[in-house]
C-alpha cells in the first residue's frame, strides 16, 4: 500500500501529530506537542516566521475576564456575542470556560517559549477595563509583540518538528469516519505530498474573505483585510465542512473590522489595548456612544454618517502610548500616516462602514471542550481544531495559543492506544487530480477573478440587510460561478494557493447563503428586511451545517451548558469574590 | 510599482522572499536578488519593509487606499 502511495505522491510523511496552520496557534501546539514526546508535523501556507493575523505584531493579549464583579469566568463562559440582549449565544460553553480557566498557566508557557509578556519595566501590564459602551467585558495585557511570530517560529524550530512551510492543505483524508490525515500542495514547487496523521489539527484563521477588504478596490490590489488575507480564507472550515464536521453560526457575522480610513488603521484600537478610550464623532461633531449596528443604521438613516473617531483630547504622554502601539502592532499603517500628513493630534479618522466582515468568535468550526471536531453530536475522531477558526472559544491570541498549548497537553494521552491509520488510496488519486488540475489549463481565468466574483455575490444579495429573494438568487448564482472552477489556470504552482481558495470560498459562500435563508428574523447586526422582528423561539439557538452521506444537514441546535464540575467550579469562585469583597 | 526593492542596498539576504505571508516575491537565481512577481496579491503588512535589514524596501499604498 504505502509503494502505491509513493507512486501518487511526490513525498508521503508519517507522523503522530499533523498540525494545519503556523500561526501563533499553531505554532504553540507544535512546540508544546514536540515537547511531549510526539512526532509532530507542521504544514504553513506562508513561513512560520510571519504568517497568520499576528504576522505583523500584535500589541494585546486578550485572556483575562475582569473579577469587579460583574464578570466573572461563568459570566464570560455565558456571554452572548456584540448583538446586545438578543445576542447569539456561543455554542459550547464550556470551551470559553476551559480557554480562560487556565490563562495564568498559559502566561508561564509562552514566556517559556521566549515570548515577552511583562512591559518595559520587567512586570505586567494590565489593560485598565475600558469604558461602558464597548463590548470587551474583559481585560488583558498590552504587549510588545512585533515579533512575536519569529519568536515561535524559532521555538518551533528548537523543538525538531517537521516544518513544510509554503504548504496549502488540499483535503483531509477519511477513513470509516476517522480523520487519517490530510493532502497538501508545495505552493512553489508543486511538489503533492501525502501526510498520515494519528490526530490532524487544524487552526488556520478566521474566515474573512467572502466579503470585501477595508478599501474599495478593484478584483486586483484588492487585499486590504484587517487580518492577513492567507489566514482569511476559511481553508479550515472547508476541510471540516468537506469531511464531513459541522460548522455552525455560519449566518452570522461580524461587521466590525472594516476599518474605512486606512491610514489610520485601528487607532481606535490601539487606545483600547493601552486602556485609553477614543471618542466617537458623527460627520458634524455631535459626540455619541460607540454605535452597535441598529444605532449606526439610524445615524445612517438620520444623515449623521460618517462617522469619526478622535483623539484630539488626548495628553501628550497618551499619543506618545498611541505610537508605541502602532510600533507593536500596525507598524506600516504609522509610516503611511506620517507620510500623507496624518495626525491623530488634529485629525479625525472614519470609523467603519455599515457591512458584514469575518465569521469568528460564535461562528466557526464547532467543536467541544477538548477541541474535538463535532459531526452532529459526537466527535470526529482524529480531528481538532481550536484559534479564530473554531467556534466557541475566544478569538485573538489568547484563544489560539490556550487552544493549542491545551490540546498538546492532552495528546500523549489520547494517542497512546490508537492504531495506526490506514489511507484510501483513492482519496489521495482524486485530491492530487483536483490539486494539480489549474497547472493544465491553458488561458484560463485568475483565481483573482473567480474569488472577486464570489464576493460580489455575497455583497450583493447576502450584504447587511438580507431577504428571501436576494439571498436565493444568490445562491442560484453562486451555482453558476462552480463551473469556473475548472476553467482557472495556474501559470506557476503559486496561482494553485488562489485556485484552492476559490474552491474553499464557493463551499463556504454556500454553507453561508443557506444559513441565511433559514434564519427569519432579525436580531442583533442580523438584518432580515422581510423578518424585521426577533423570532423569539430563536433566543440562543444556533445553525449547524454538515454534509452526511452526500446530502447537507442543516439543524437548529441549543448551546450546550457548562459542565456540572465547571459549574461548581463557578460557584466556589463566586464564594471567593464574595469573601475577598467582604474582606475589602 | 508599490513595493520597491533597491538592488544596490539588498544584500540578496532572502529574508523577504522566506518571510511574505502573500508569496508575493520570487528569488532571481541569476542576479540572487528577490523580483516583485505577484505585487496584485500584497496586502500592505509591511512585514518585508520592516524585516529587511538592509532597510531595502519602501512600501506605497495604492490609488485605492486612499
Amino acid at each position: 500500500m504505502t509503494d502505491d502511495l509513493t507512486e501518487i505522491a511526490d513525498k508521503v510523511i508519517e507522523t503522530d501529530v499533523l498540525m494545519i496552520g503556523g500561526g501563533v496557534g499553531g505554532c504553540c501546539a507544535v512546540a508544546k506537542a514536540k515537547e511531549n514526546g510526539l512526532d509532530v508535523t507542521l504544514i504553513e501556507k506562508a513561513h512560520i516566521d510571519r504568517s497568520g493575523s499576528a504576522g505583523q505584531g500584535i500589541d494585546h493579549y486578550e485572556g483575562f475576564f475582569t473579577r469587579d464583579g460583574t464578570t466573572t469566568l461563568e459570566n464570560v463562559s455565558n456571554e452572548d456575542w456584540r448583538l446586545g440582549r438578543y445576542g447569539v449565544r456561543y455554542p459550547n460553553l464550556n470551551v470559553k470556560y476551559r480557554l480562560y480557566k487556565c490563562q495564568f498557566w498559559v502566561f508561564e508557557q509562552l514566556e517559556k517559549l521566549g515570548v515577552p509578556m511583562r512591559w518595559d519595566d520587567g512586570e505586567p501590564y494590565w489593560i485598565p477595563f475600558p469604558f461602558v459602551g464597548w463590548e470587551r467585558r474583559k481585560t488583558g495585557l498590552r504587549v510588545h509583540w512585533t515579533n512575536i511570530k519569529p519568536i515561535l517560529g524559532r521555538a518551533v524550530r528548537r523543538s525538531g518538528a517537521r516544518i513544510l512551510n509554503r504548504t496549502m492543505a488540499i483535503d483531509l483524508l477519511t477513513t470509516d469516519g476517522k480523520v487519517v490525515g490530510a493532502t497538501a500542495v508545495n505552493i512553489r514547487t508543486g511538489e503533492f505530498i501525502v501526510i498520515k496523521a494519528k490526530a490532524t489539527l487544524i487552526a488556520t484563521g478566521k474566515l474573512m474573505r467572502l466579503y470585501n477588504p477595508e478599501t474599495p478596490m478593484p478584483w486586483k490590489y484588492k487585499f486590504r483585510y484587517h487580518f492577513c488575507p492567507a489566514s482569511s480564507a476559511g481553508d479550515g472550515y472547508a476541510l471540516v465542512y468537506r469531511a464531513g464536521g459541522d460548522l455552525v453560526n455560519m449566518d452570522i457575522n461580524a461587521w466590525t473590522f472594516r476599518i474605512r480610513d486606512d491610514l489610520t488603521c485601528s487607532y481606535g484600537s490601539f487606545s483600547l489595548n493601552d486602556g485609553v478610550p477614543m471618542k466617537t464623532y458623527t460627520w458634524d461633531g455631535e459626540e455619541i456612544i460607540n454605535p452597535n449596528a441598529t444605532r449606526y443604521k439610524q445615524l445612517e438613516d438620520e444623515g449623521k454618517t460618517p462617522i469619526y473617531f478622535g483623539f484630539d483630547h488626548f495628553s501628550e504622554d497618551s499619543h506618545k502610548r498611541l505610537e508605541v502601539a502602532f510600533a507593536d502592532e500596525r507598524m506600516l499603517s504609522f509610516k503611511v500616516a506620517e507620510e500623507r500628513g496624518f495626525n491623530p493630534k488634529t485629525h479625525r479618522y472614519e470609523l467603519q462602514d455599515l457591512s458584514p466582515t469575518g465569521f469568528y468568535r460564535v461562528s466557526g468550526i464547532y467543536i467541544d471542550e477538548n477541541f474535538r471536531v463535532l459531526r452532529g453530536n459526537e466527535p470526529i475522531e482524529g480531528l481538532y481544531a481550536f484559534g479564530d477558526g473554531s467556534a466557541g472559544g475566544t478569538s485573538g491570541v489568547a484563544g489560539a495559543a490556550t487552544g493549542g498549548l491545551l490540546l498538546a497537553e492532552d495528546l500523549p494521552e489520547i494517542l497512546k492506544d490508537m492504531d495506526e491509520p490506514e489511507i484510501d488510496i483513492s482519496q489521495v488519486e482524486e485530491h492530487k487530480q483536483i490539486a494539480l488540475a489549474p497547472l493544465a489549463v491553458e488561458e484560463g481565468v485568475e483565481p483573482l477573478e473567480l474569488e472577486s466574483a464570489i464576493r460580489d455575490i455575497c455583497e450583493r444579495y447576502v450584504g447587511m440587510f438580507k431577504s428571501e429573494g436576494k439571498l436565493r438568487e444568490g445562491l442560484r448564482r453562486l451555482g453558476s460561478l462552480k463551473d469556473w472552477l475548472g476553467k482557472l489556470s495556474a501559470e506557476s504552482p503559486h496561482h494553485i494557493t488562489g485556485y484552492l481558495e476559490c474552491r474553499n470560498l464557493l463551499d463556504l459562500a454556500e454553507v453561508h447563503i443557506k444559513a441565511c435563508i433559514e434564519r427569519k428574523e432579525t436580531r442583533g447586526n442580523y438584518f432580515r428586511s422581510d423578518y424585521p422582528e426577533i423570532d423569539k423561539d430563536m433566543d440562543g439557538k444556533f445553525f449547524s451545517q454538515r454534509i452526511e452521506n452526500g446530502k447537507e444537514i442543516i439543524e437548529l441546535r441549543e448551546p450546550i451548558p457548562l459542565k456540572p464540575e465547571y459549574l461548581k467550579d463557578a460557584e466556589e469562585e463566586k464564594a471567593e469574590l464574595q469573601t475577598a469583597d467582604a474582606a475589602s | 510599482m508599490y513595493i520597491k526593492i533597491d538592488m544596490a542596498t539588498c544584500d540578496g539576504c532572502k529574508i523577504c522572499y522566506n518571510v511574505c505571508p502573500q508569496d508575493v516575491f520570487t528569488w532571481n537565481e541569476e542576479t540572487k536578488k528577490p523580483k516583485v512577481s505577484y505585487e496584485e496579491e500584497c496586502w500592505f503588512c509591511g512585514i518585508c519593509w520592516m524585516d529587511c535589514p538592509e532597510r531595502g524596501i519602501n512600501i506605497t499604498y495604492p490609488v485605492s487606499i486612499s
